[in-house]
């Protein structure tokens, strides 16, 4: 997918980057508040080197840098090992660029979660993230186990397309 | 997909308010501010709203006026209504009666919530009625609109007129000729795009999505693919930019007219 990248300025920047650098930051430290801060603190790093007029060639693969050394450097401190925390997937350990892509992926699935209506995606969430039955959540929320039924694969279908092609494997 | 579930948390990795927070803490502003007005607000009230204020005052009515001009504004009432004006709108109320306003053009309310007194909106042809509820009322045109988000609204053309009953999610238009308001069968989300600063699509044909961008941008398309179907959330700021996300998102290319 095209990227402009040194040619938008520091807001687009913030906002075509953000959520997939947050998500990036979530596979070190599985702590979303944690992630958002460390995103934060890395933009404040690029835009005091920017201000300084530091040239940096490629501003997106050098946040994708600062993200992670700082989630590293959190682990460190917590005295966890991080030798061996490379990005991987279900293949096996997965490069730089796999990881990025792999970051904006998710993060136009979560945007699509977050589009759902409302009732929509409680069920959704409560069936996927938290593994109650349909019985259950229809008893939760007192709706019929059939409405539960419909809701879950509309939320399926509507994130399906909302996704693109390239993530439907996921759901096959 | 297991991995971003697992994790998913309504609100979270929000990157408007991010921004915005990041945009804080460097100093940035881009955003309109907030103002509370009338006169308590002191030097930060603009000065085209103290003059009219004065002027106003003289009728020993204590009309208040608020306007936005280029750019949206929101508003705080005294009762703790807030409203966000859409550009070249105004609202006028008594400072007798707060909750009595007269609106030209259109304005988003979150109304504070006061079962003794309801609040109340006349423009030129149309009136609303709520006890405190989110909505947006669009007085600009001939068809006068009503968008509800939460709660419950009544629309009707003047306050002894029938009118309907609108509740979350429901649109009704008014024209001249009707004499009643007509409830829209499928509301349109993105008529509060402005205020709600993205538009959402769900399964929406490309075709009405470039529809939409063209009313609120002023500018008209050529594209590919017009039947193509897109869903998703859209920050309204950037044009170009929701642009190159849909050519991606669709693998269709879009031409500015």
């Amino acid at each position: 997918m095209p990227q402009p990248d040194n040619n938008i300025n520091f807001d687009d920047l913030f906002r075509y980057n953000y959520r997939p650098l947050c998500l990036y930051a979530l596979h070190y430290l599985q702590d979303a508040d944690l992630s958002e801060d460390i995103v934060q603190e890395s933009y404040a790093a690029l835009w005091e080197k920017l201000q300084e007029g530091a040239h940096v060639l490629n501003r997106k693969s050098y946040l994708y840098m600062m993200v992670r050394n700082r989630c590293l450097d959190h682990l460190r401190k917590k005295g966890i090992p991080t030798e061996s925390l490379k990005p991987y997937d279900t293949y096996g350990i997965i490069d730089d660029d796999d990881a990025q892509e792999r970051s904006q992926t998710e993060a136009r699935l979560w945007t699509a979660i977050d589009s759902l209506p409302e009732k929509c995606r409680e069920v959704f969430i409560l069936s996927k993230r938290d593994g109650l039955k349909y019985e259950e959540i229809a008893e939760e929320l007192g709706l019929s186990v059939n409405t539960v039924r419909n809701q879950i694969s509309k939320a399926l279908k509507v994130l399906k397309e909302g996704v693109q092609k390239l993530y439907t494997f996921f759901f096959a | 997909m297991d991995f971003v579930l697992t994790h998913y948390q309504e609100g979270k990795f929000d990157t408007q308010k991010a921004l915005q927070r990041f945009n804080e803490a460097h100093g940035i502003v881009r955003k309109p501010r907030r103002r509370v007005l009338p006169w308590v607000s002191g030097v930060a009230a603009a000065a085209a709203a103290v003059i009219l204020c004065v002027f106003l005052f003289r009728d020993n009515e204590q009309q208040i006026l608020l306007m936005a001009d280029a750019q949206a504004k929101e508003f705080v009432l005294p009762d703790g209504t807030e409203v966000t004006l859409a550009p070249g709108s105004k609202l006028t109320y008594s400072e007798k009666s707060p909750r009595n306003t007269a609106l030209e053009g259109k304005a988003y309310f979150e109304v504070a919530r006061d079962e003794a007194v309801p609040f109340e909106i006349t423009s030129d042809g149309a009136f609303v009625r709520v006890l405190g509820t989110k909505f947006m009322v669009d007085a600009g045109s001939s068809v006068k609109e009503v968008y509800v988000t939460e709660g419950k609204v009544l629309f009707a053309k003047s306050s002894d007129s029938e009118g309907v009953i609108l509740t979350k999610d429901m649109q009704a238009t008014l024209s001249e000729s009707d004499a009643v308001p007509v409830v829209a069968m499928e509301p349109d989300v993105n008529s509060i795009a402005w205020q709600r600063g993205s538009f959402i699509f769900d399964k929406t044909p490309l075709k009405d999505v470039l529809e939409t961008l063209s009313e609120h941008y002023r500018v008209s398309f050529a594209a590919t693919d017009l039947d193509k179907q897109l869903s998703g959330e859209f920050y309204a700021e950037d044009l170009d930019l929701i642009i190159s996300l849909i050519e991606s998102a669709l693998d269709v290319h879009i031409i500015k007219r």
